[in-house]
């Protein structure tokens, strides 16, 4: 699991390096615009560190922003997922919430509460939040019949267990969404950082587009893209690892 | 909760004492009349004034080919469907249970534990004999999902079983089940529980005739009556068994069908 992540962005990041340093052989564009692989190679031994540093800080920020949204989500999922009013208004608050921008309100964020870590959280956070609610709910919400049947007609079927069954059942399902959300969790950070942060592989990747160095935002796309990997990789071999506990429990 | 699954599913009329002056609607085990139901979207109802009347309690069946609407009227007498016109009455004040053969234990512990706590208090012995009988000793420590479908029909019925109930609908409980082992536990059933009422839903026309008192044949709901109500052989283990009224019995489910 965690090995095949890594293959695959190695695979997308190889192709995507090579895609590029054929358009500088095909075109002939000097090393200003697209530097060639030597050149990248030197940049990435000098700012290797430096970068890490950034990216450490940028995912910090963005797996607190993502348990945060795990956590609301599966509580507010959980209190959403009957068919009653307050369940129908969740459900309509959230895809219609979702289906705007949230990036979009960045600003506001900034002009409210700085550029510190608060506000880089909070963007994160909410990024993540409403397509995992969506998925919670999703989740929650859809009877697993052949199973609970038993314990609704003799009366044992509590709220507990009614989550229990739906989330055993949709294991798979939860850690994909978790996984993924880990993305969006820090490509809000990674937005949060390009737009006012003073911190950051985003405020760093700025600092790096400002001065037109291609090499630095690939050396910075390579470390956000390795760790990135490793994280899913984890949250997968988590998830499925609770699985197996719970299922031999 | 369960309270409201007991006698009166749907009633339109509150006081329905005697229906077409035959019998005391209140004293017959099951007593569905005029049940009238369409599915969403469907063009023409399944049951149009349907009347089914089982007397006593025991064990009986509801028989037909597949979409006659069998399992759909077993749902309206359990109250898992409650959106038709007409009456249904079940008699006792424990509940109607339904249970079908897909139905599954949860996968995170193994089936004698999940049996273990569904045990209401006072029946663990019932229960062990069920197990012995239902041959399933050796698969306690087993997960469901690493059961075979007729080992999973037979756990799940047994689980049924340990359970408060007046009336349990069997919707095919013991598809995939060996001969053998389904006579076995059909027997068993009909000697621990003789003062409850079964109702089997099953295809198999032998099976019926043999083990069933009363079978409701459905005929399908552009045919008048809907339903025949033939009388089976009603066996029991060490009686002995009349071929050629279990071979009667048969031809008329097959005539009535």
């Amino acid at each position: 699991m965690l090995h095949r992540r890594i293959f695959q962005f190695l695979i997308v990041y190889l192709l995507g390096i090579g895609l590029l340093f054929g358009l500088k052989l095909a075109l002939n564009l000097s090393d200003y615009v697209i530097p060639g692989p030597i050149g990248v190679w030197h940049t990435g031994q000098a700012e290797f560190p430096r970068y890490m540093g950034d990216v450490m800080d940028t995912f910090a920020v963005a797996v607190i922003g993502q348990a945060l949204s795990i956590m609301m989500a599966l509580a507010v999922g959980v209190a959403g997922r009957r068919a009653t009013w307050f369940g129908s208004f969740i459900k309509v608050a959230a895809y219609n919430v979702q289906a705007y921008p949230i990036v979009a309100i960045a600003p506001i964020l900034f002009i409210l509460l700085g550029d510190g870590f608060l506000t880089r959280l909070f963007i994160a956070a909410m990024i993540c939040y409403f397509p995992l609610l969506l998925s919670v709910i999703g989740i929650m919400s859809e009877p697993v019949a052949d199973i609970e049947h038993f314990y609704r007609v003799t009366g044992r079927l509590r709220w507990q267990l009614e989550v229990k069954i739906r989330a055993f059942e949709n294991l798979h399902k939860l850690t994909t969404v978790v996984s993924g959300s880990a993305t969006l969790a820090m490509a809000g950070t990674i937005v949060a950082e390009f737009i006012a942060a003073n911190a950051g592989i985003g405020y760093s990747i700025r600092i790096a587009l400002y001065q037109s160095d291609l090499s630095k935002i690939l050396v910075a796309l390579f470390i956000i893209g390795i760790t990135l990997s490793l994280y899913q990789g984890i949250l997968e071999l988590l998830g499925a690892g609770l699985k197996k506990t719970w299922a031999s429990g | 909760m369960i309270l409201n699954r007991y006698i009166c599913v749907k009633q339109k009329d509150p006081k329905p004492s005697k229906l077409q002056g035959e019998f005391s609607f209140r004293e017959k085990m099951i007593a569905c009349h005029d049940i009238t139901f369409r599915y969403p979207g469907a063009e023409t109802p399944l049951f149009d004034g349907l009347d089914v009347v089982i007397d006593t309690p025991g064990f009986h069946a509801l028989f037909g080919p597949s979409g006659v609407g069998k399992t759909t009227l077993a749902k309206i007498i359990s109250g898992d469907i409650d959106t038709f016109s007409g009456q249904v009455n079940a008699i006792g004040d424990m509940p109607c249970l339904y249970t079908y053969n897909r139905e599954r234990l949860p996968g995170w512990s193994p089936v004698g534990r999940h049996l273990e706590k569904t045990t209401p208090r006072g029946r663990q012995p019932l229960r062990d004999e069920l197990i012995d009988h239902f041959g399933l000793s050796e698969l306690m420590g087993m997960r469901f999902a690493q059961l075979s479908m007729g080992q999973c029909n037979r756990a799940n019925l047994l689980r049924y079983l340990l359970q408060d109930f007046r009336i349990l609908i069997m919707d095919e409980s013991l598809a995939n089940v060996d001969e053998p082992t389904r006579q076995a536990i059909l027997y068993k059933i009909k000697s621990i529980f003789p003062e409850a009422g079964f109702l089997y839903i099953s295809h198999n026309v032998v099976e019926v005739s043999r083990f069933c008192d009363q079978i409701v044949v459905f005929r399908g709901a552009h045919k008048s009556p809907q339903t025949l109500r033939v009388a089976g052989q009603d066996h029991h283990e060490n009686q002995p068994l009349d071929k050629r009224a279990l071979e009667r019995s048969m031809l008329e489910i097959m005539n009535a069908a």
